[in-house]
């Protein structure tokens, strides 16, 4: 049961991804782009990360994605220019570098139990793991310091951006 | 108790400074302060000298040593070198008459230069940086210190000879002597490190004298003779010894008493002293005793036979100071070490008054130096004639003359010494009579006979001012009776020089052992100098007159050639042509080296320059700045501006550090 | 210890990684090349998530929390500049931008 919806939303995951890059019209990948998110959130349910595939959900599909849209809209920006340039040679090298990345890639991850560190997360924990109380246990004491330096980042991120799009002088 | 001893080269340098800063604004303001600042430097140095000398004469022989460190100078490691200076008879001596007669000079450089406008500070600023130089020479207590004075002094001659620079003959003369000195202060180099690095392997890493000199019995003899040869190839070069004199005839480019001072007194005997100060090294070495004997008797000879068919009264006077310098080693390499500095002292009085003499005459003849033009100026000049009269008597060696005993006594060395040899004293003695020829020919041709000068020089005769007389009175003085310091035993003397410098030059190679054994350094034995022992009295009485009769042909022969029968030189050089064109162009020396020396080494700087660092060097430079450029050239094109292109070459570096760490982990 | 399936999401995020990588190297509309990041960076999140769990650690956990609060300011930032490029040169298609070079 858990396999096969794992086989599925993968499938999907990866195809939506595919349309995303493959459609002409950029408002059709942006759309593609929200059910490629929608299919990402699954899988993290299905890793046990409840609160990780909710956050998934509002702060992608809903706020990026909003942001994108929104910019595709003003910027009328639905059709991609026509392709007048040829195809530019790194563009094909790169592609063919990407192949290989993801053999050497697949040689360095599958089958092997990467060590990592070790979590004070106990068995009786990992019931629980992707609960709202567990993280924000460890968010707001292990890592309250870069918690709050996320947002400084944010904060900066809305200046550098109000900034950057203001009329007139930039 | 000579802890003042500081102040002898403190008012040179004074004088130095604030002629240097100062003189071109003074001598605007007023003349007579630049000089006043100079000779009164040297004056305050020569009072010191005094104070100390005589108060050193009224200690014990063995307490005349006294070491006076100021500040230490170099400190790294084994090596600590101190600014001290030594006082001992040697030295004292040295820095007596250095002091006294450059005083004289000083003075009598008031009015010789007197007319030198303008550059008048830079001359006096010059001559009291040579006796600051020359006096941390004389009293310094290490080699190193010595070897600054050294080339201080070296330096000094050249801003002296090349002092009237605008003329291109100057400046080469001057050029010719700094670089041939450059070549014996390298070899002094060479030589004061392997004594240094060879007494260092025993455990005694020092330069100053009173630790090295003590210890040099620990060196193997085959490192002694090679620092002997080595100090004297540096000898060879300050007191113009065969083969590298041929700087000092022409360093009488320089004004007249830069000559007298540097060129004839003091300067060139510092190779005399410095062989005489390492006396104990020489002493262990018979085989650079030797060479320091031959080379100073050849010298002798030589120089002499090129004085005599020169015209220039300052050249002829140049190879006698060669000649004469050729005396002094001839005694120090015979192991008179004593002699040698008793005619270094007998020397610079009547050299120098010669010099200034000469100065005196060409001052008077409007600048001519040449003695074919000159003659008669007996009359006109007396004090000149007088004083310059004395002085040719005493370095031809008339008894009764200071030049007399220390020449004599060389000589009487050369032949009885345990060192010495019948040839050397033969050598000696012809160079002696030749030296006679050529001291009363340059008389008979300068103050004899008419006037051959133009007439607009003829007027111009007179007697030099008092600045220069007074100084010339006085040196003639000293050369009359400057000999009476060291009547020899054979004479009824008591030879009171030799005793004087006992405590420095006792020091024979028996002392050295003994001192080894727990003896004292300036345990003083007597008759422990070589002249102590005395072959025959008749024999050494017969030589001196031989020597003496010598010395009376050689002017017998002037005189017949220059006054009497005045036609004879010409016909002389008529007859032997080859001899005399041989003898007029110098033995043709300088044109030799020229061919062997120099132009070889045009060649191969030609060489060096063209091909090494034009093409090479410079090639190698210039062609890695321009594979730089190309490459670059090259590689600019991989930044295209295309952020995807970046974005590929991402990938690229993530594949190959992804492989590479596979790679890794699968190793 | 591993997750379920873990050969099966590492592949996953594999694929997605490399799909997002190539339409980034590959389109010229801005817009999606950055889409395209956030595709790879959901593959990253992916990883992060499945090695949390099989270490029993939060470090991959909060990672994946601090990466999407950076791309959200990524993708403030980053629209504001394609406003900006939009406005300069009338497009954002990223081959028309090479001024950054010698």
């Amino acid at each position: 049961m858990e396999l096969t919806l794992l086989i599925l939303c993968g499938g999907l995951a990866v195809i939506t991804s595919l349309m995303v890059i493959l459609a002409r019209n950029t408002v059709h990948s942006a759309l593609w782009m929200v059910a490629s998110f929608f299919f990402m959130a699954v899988l993290y349910l299905l890793l046990r990360m409840e609160f990780i595939a909710i956050l998934q959900i509002i702060v992608y599909a809903g706020a990026i994605m909003m942001f994108i849209i929104y910019a595709i809209m003003m910027l009328n920006l639905r059709q991609e220019t026509a392709d007048t340039e040829p195809v530019r040679k790194s563009k094909v090298v790169g592609l063919g570098m990407l192949v290989v990345l993801f053999f050497v890639l697949l040689v360095l991850g599958v089958g092997r139990g990467i060590e990592a560190l070790k979590g004070p997360v106990t068995d009786q924990m990992m019931e629980k793991f992707g609960h709202v109380a567990v993280l924000s246990n460890f968010l707001f004491s292990d890592y309250l310091l870069p918690f709050e330096v996320v947002s400084i980042l944010l904060t900066a991120g809305i200046v550098g951006s109000v900034f950057l799009a203001k009329k007139g002088k930039a | 108790m000579f802890d003042y001893v500081w102040l002898i080269p403190v008012f040179p340098a004074i004088g130095v400074l604030i002629n240097g800063f100062l003189g071109k604004r003074i001598e605007k303001f007023n003349k007579s302060i630049v000089h006043w600042v100079a000779c009164g430097a040297v004056g305050l140095s020569f009072l010191v000298t005094c104070i100390i000398f005589f108060q050193m004469l009224g200690l014990e022989p063995e307490h005349r040593f006294y070491e006076f460190t100021c500040f230490n100078w170099i400190s790294g490691g084994v090596l600590q070198t101190y600014v001290a200076y030594q006082i001992d008879p040697l030295s004292m001596l040295m820095c007596m008459f250095v002091t006294g007669v450059g005083f004289l000079i000083h003075v009598y450089s008031i009015g010789y230069m007197a007319h030198d406008e303008g550059r008048y500070y830079r001359f006096f600023t010059y001559l009291n940086l040579f006796m600051f130089s020359m006096i941390n020479l004389i009293l310094a207590n290490n080699f190193l210190l010595m070897f600054l004075g050294w080339e201080g002094v070296g330096m000094c001659s050249y801003l002296l000879i090349g002092f009237w620079f605008s003329e291109e003959a100057n400046a080469v003369a001057g050029k010719k002597a700094f670089i041939t000195n450059r070549v014996g202060d390298f070899f002094f180099i060479v030589g004061m490190l392997v004594l240094f690095c060879g007494l260092g392997e025993h455990g005694v890493w020092s330069f100053q004298f009173s630790r090295v000199f003590p210890n040099v019995h620990l060196l193997s003899p085959n490192t002694v003779t090679l620092v002997c040869l080595l100090f004297f190839a540096g000898c060879t070069a300050k007191s113009a010894q065969i083969p590298l004199y041929i700087w000092l005839p022409d360093a009488m480019a320089g004004p007249t008493p830069v000559s007298a001072l540097i060129h004839a007194a003091t300067m060139v005997t510092s190779g005399v002293y410095m062989v005489a100060r390492s006396n104990i090294l020489y002493s262990l070495s018979p085989f650079a005793m030797g060479v320091v004997a031959v080379v100073g008797a050849l010298t002798a000879l030589f120089a002499a036979s090129i004085g005599l068919a020169q015209n220039d009264i300052k050249k002829v006077l140049a190879y006698s100071t060669v000649s004469q310098l050729g005396y002094m080693f001839l005694g120090l390499g015979v192991g008179a070490y004593a002699a040698g500095m008793f005619h270094v002292l007998t020397h610079s009085f009547f050299k120098a008054l010669l010099f200034m003499g000469a100065g005196s005459v060409i001052h008077a003849m409007s600048g001519e130096q040449d003695m074919r033009l000159m003659g008669g100026l007996r009359k006109k000049t007396p004090i000149t004639f007088i004083t310059m009269f004395i002085a040719t008597l005493a370095i031809a060696g008339i008894p009764g003359l200071s030049g007399f005993f220390s020449k004599d006594e060389i000589l009487w060395q050369a032949y009885s010494s345990p060192h010495g040899h019948f040839l050397l004293w033969l050598t000696g003695a012809v160079a002696a009579g030749m030296t006679a020829f050529y001291m009363f020919r340059l008389i008979f041709m300068t103050f004899y006979n008419e006037n051959r000068a133009p007439e607009d020089v003829q007027h111009h005769i007179h007697e030099s001012p008092k600045a220069m007389t007074v100084p010339l009175m006085v040196l003639a003085v000293l050369s009359v009776i400057g000999g009476y310091l060291g009547v020899p035993h054979a004479l009824g003397g008591s030879n009171r020089f030799h005793k004087f410098l006992d405590p420095v030059m006792g020091m024979g190679p028996d002392k050295i052992f003994q001192k080894a054994a727990g003896g004292s350094l300036h345990h003083v034995a007597e008759g422990s100098h070589v002249a102590a022992h005395h072959p025959s009295l008749f024999m050494e009485y017969l030589l001196m007159a031989v020597s003496v009769a010598i010395a009376l042909i050689g002017i017998y022969i002037a005189y017949v050639m220059y006054v009497k029968k005045r036609d004879l030189p010409e016909k002389l050089a008529e007859k032997f042509r080859l001899l005399h064109r041989m003898l007029f162009n110098k033995w043709y020396v300088d044109e030799l080296y020229t061919l062997v020396i120099i132009r070889p080494f045009h060649g191969i700087s030609n060489f060096f320059w063209k091909i090494i660092d034009v093409i090479m060097i410079d090639g190698m430079v210039n062609g890695v700045a321009r594979v730089v450029g190309w490459g670059s050239s090259v590689l600019r094109l991989i930044q295209s501006g295309y952020v995807q292109c970046y974005a590929v070459s991402i990938i690229f570096g993530t594949v190959a550090l992804l492989v590479y760490y596979f790679l890794k982990i699968a190793g | 210890m591993m997750v379920d399936h873990q050969n099966i999401y590492l592949i996953l995020s594999a694929l997605l990684f490399v799909i997002g990588a190539a339409g980034a190297i590959t389109r010229r509309n801005a817009i999606i090349v950055f889409m395209c990041i956030e595709i790879m960076l959901g593959a990253v999140n992916l990883v992060f998530l499945t090695f949390s769990r099989a270490n029993q650690s939060v470090e991959g956990t909060f990672m994946v929390l601090f990466i999407m609060a950076v791309a959200a300011a990524e993708a403030a930032v980053g629209l504001a500049i394609f406003i900006l490029m939009y406005r300069k040169a009338g497009s954002i298609d990223v081959d028309r931008f090479n001024i950054m070079k010698w």
